[in-house]
């Protein structure tokens, strides 16, 4: 418990004194909300759909870099070297590395989130607070994903290019719930709607953040 | 010994192929509603079957290679990867030809194709890993990760996809292989396409994973002569 608290404590003082991804994850979700407003530009007559597929591109998107942030700064000098021949155990550094990729990319969320109310004209109400289980629920998933691949993709050549073929495909269960139940949310339409997609997000995101914890101890150790 | 084995499968996969292309195009009756197109379905199913047995198998080497640390799993789990591949496009593109004379379409989001895709995407994923790495044991470590997670990641994918399906119903609801196969023939020649097309993946996995296993024991020997080189340097 005392290293993942002192490895999350250190990236997120990373974060808060140098501030760089927080700034270009905002700027990525806005952009991707441009992109995606010019190349759909929604109907109101399909405002929830549209609007539950373009958070869930941006969550898909913005996590690439925001989930794999804290664990690609370690590839850095050696960093990764120097944390697996501390007393840490595998499973704690990657609690530690998902906790962190969950809170950048929950920021590039809520940026998401308010845009998506302004560039959809979405209400403000019930229907938003109810995208929330689903969001986090995927951000949890796609963070526990993420962080296991960055691991491997941040250690082989073109690595950049190696995340998305990797965590796309996997992703695809948790996000054709999540954007499901995102819709239901929108949509107004009844718990039972949205609660047998947040079942499935749940079972994702049991079965990944257990693989990761077991596994992750094979992807950074060299020899 | 092996090579005696391999080439005994190579002969009987090459008898079993000739017996269910005999079978498939000459003996079995036609289907009624779908017409001489259905036979494909004999080809179809036993494609799909392997591809889904070899990621079966790419899963467990990785599990074996992470706990034994032995090369000779990951040689395994590679090569069945490779031809995996191969199995898995071939199930899409049959697939498709099937589905544009029946269905009028190439390509529909059902849940069986859907989940077919994931597949290939996540062999494909694994496939250019193993392209952009070196063979080093850290890579085979990777591999095995990825096997196993993608493994793990495929019933997730079945329930998601059949849900979602099920929820917004695709357009075509019936399926060719669904009608049953009323006659016994049918049975047969599938029963006996399935067994070809199994001895031809268990050969060509054969082939592969003995090359692979040649490489595996040249990158030992280079490594040895390496380090053989840099001592007798100091010396």
């Amino acid at each position: 418990m005392g290293a993942f608290a002192a490895i999350l404590r250190k990236d997120l003082r990373l974060e808060i004194r140098s501030g760089q991804s927080t700034l270009a994850l905002f700027a990525l979700s806005l952009l991707i909300m441009v992109v995606l407003v010019f190349a759909l530009d929604p109907q109101p007559s399909d405002r929830a759909h549209d609007a539950a597929g373009a958070l869930w591109v941006a969550l898909v998107f913005a996590g690439m870099l925001g989930a794999t942030r804290s664990i690609l700064a370690e590839n850095e000098n050696g960093c990764m070297r120097a944390l697996t021949l501390g007393p840490i155990d595998a499973a704690a550094l990657y609690g530690a590395k998902l906790t962190g990729g969950f809170i950048f990319m929950a920021i590039a969320e809520l940026a998401a989130v308010i845009l998506i109310v302004l560039f959809f004209n979405l209400e403000i109400g019930a229907a938003l607070i109810r995208l929330a289980p689903p969001l986090i629920l995927g951000t949890l998933g796609f963070a526990a994903l993420a962080t296991l691949l960055a691991a491997i993709s941040g250690r082989t050549r073109a690595g950049d290019l190696l995340l998305p073929v990797l965590a796309v495909p996997l992703f695809v269960p948790a996000l054709i719930a999540g954007v499901k139940a995102s819709e239901a949310a929108l949509l107004g339409l009844p718990l039972a709607a949205e609660g047998q997609w947040l079942g499935i997000l749940i079972g994702f995101d049991v079965l990944f953040v257990t693989l990761g914890a077991l596994l992750f101890e094979h992807v950074i150790r060299e020899d | 010994m092996n090579s005696a084995i391999r080439n005994g499968l190579g002969w009987s996969t090459l008898a079993l192929m000739l017996t269910s292309l005999f079978m498939v195009f000459e003996w079995v009756p036609t289907e009624a509603e779908q017409g001489i197109v259905q036979r494909i379905f004999y080809f179809h199913v036993p494609l799909a079957w392997v591809a889904f047995a070899a990621f079966g198998i790419v899963a467990i080497a990785g599990v074996f290679y992470l706990w034994l640390k032995d090369q000779i799993w990951d040689d395994l789990g590679y090569a069945a990867a490779e031809s995996g591949m191969v199995f898995c496009t071939l199930v899409l593109i049959t697939g498709s030809i099937w589905a544009k004379p029946i269905w009028g379409i190439w390509w529909t989001w059902d849940s069986r194709l859907t989940t077919t895709f994931i597949l290939w995407l996540l062999y494909g994923g694994y496939l250019m890993l193993r392209a952009m790495a070196d063979d080093t044991p850290e890579v085979a470590r990777f591999g095995a990760v990825i096997g196993i997670v993608a493994a793990l990641d495929v019933p997730v994918v079945i329930l998601s996809v059949r849900l979602w399906r099920t929820i917004h119903p695709a357009v075509i609801v019936t399926r060719a292989g669904e009608h049953g196969l009323e006659d016994p023939r049918m049975v047969v020649t599938l029963l006996v396409s399935l067994t070809a097309f199994t001895a031809l993946f268990a050969w060509i996995l054969m082939l592969r994973f003995s090359q692979l296993r040649v490489r595996s024991r040249l990158n030992g020997m280079r490594r040895e002569a390496a380090l053989i080189e840099a001592a007798a340097r100091d010396y």
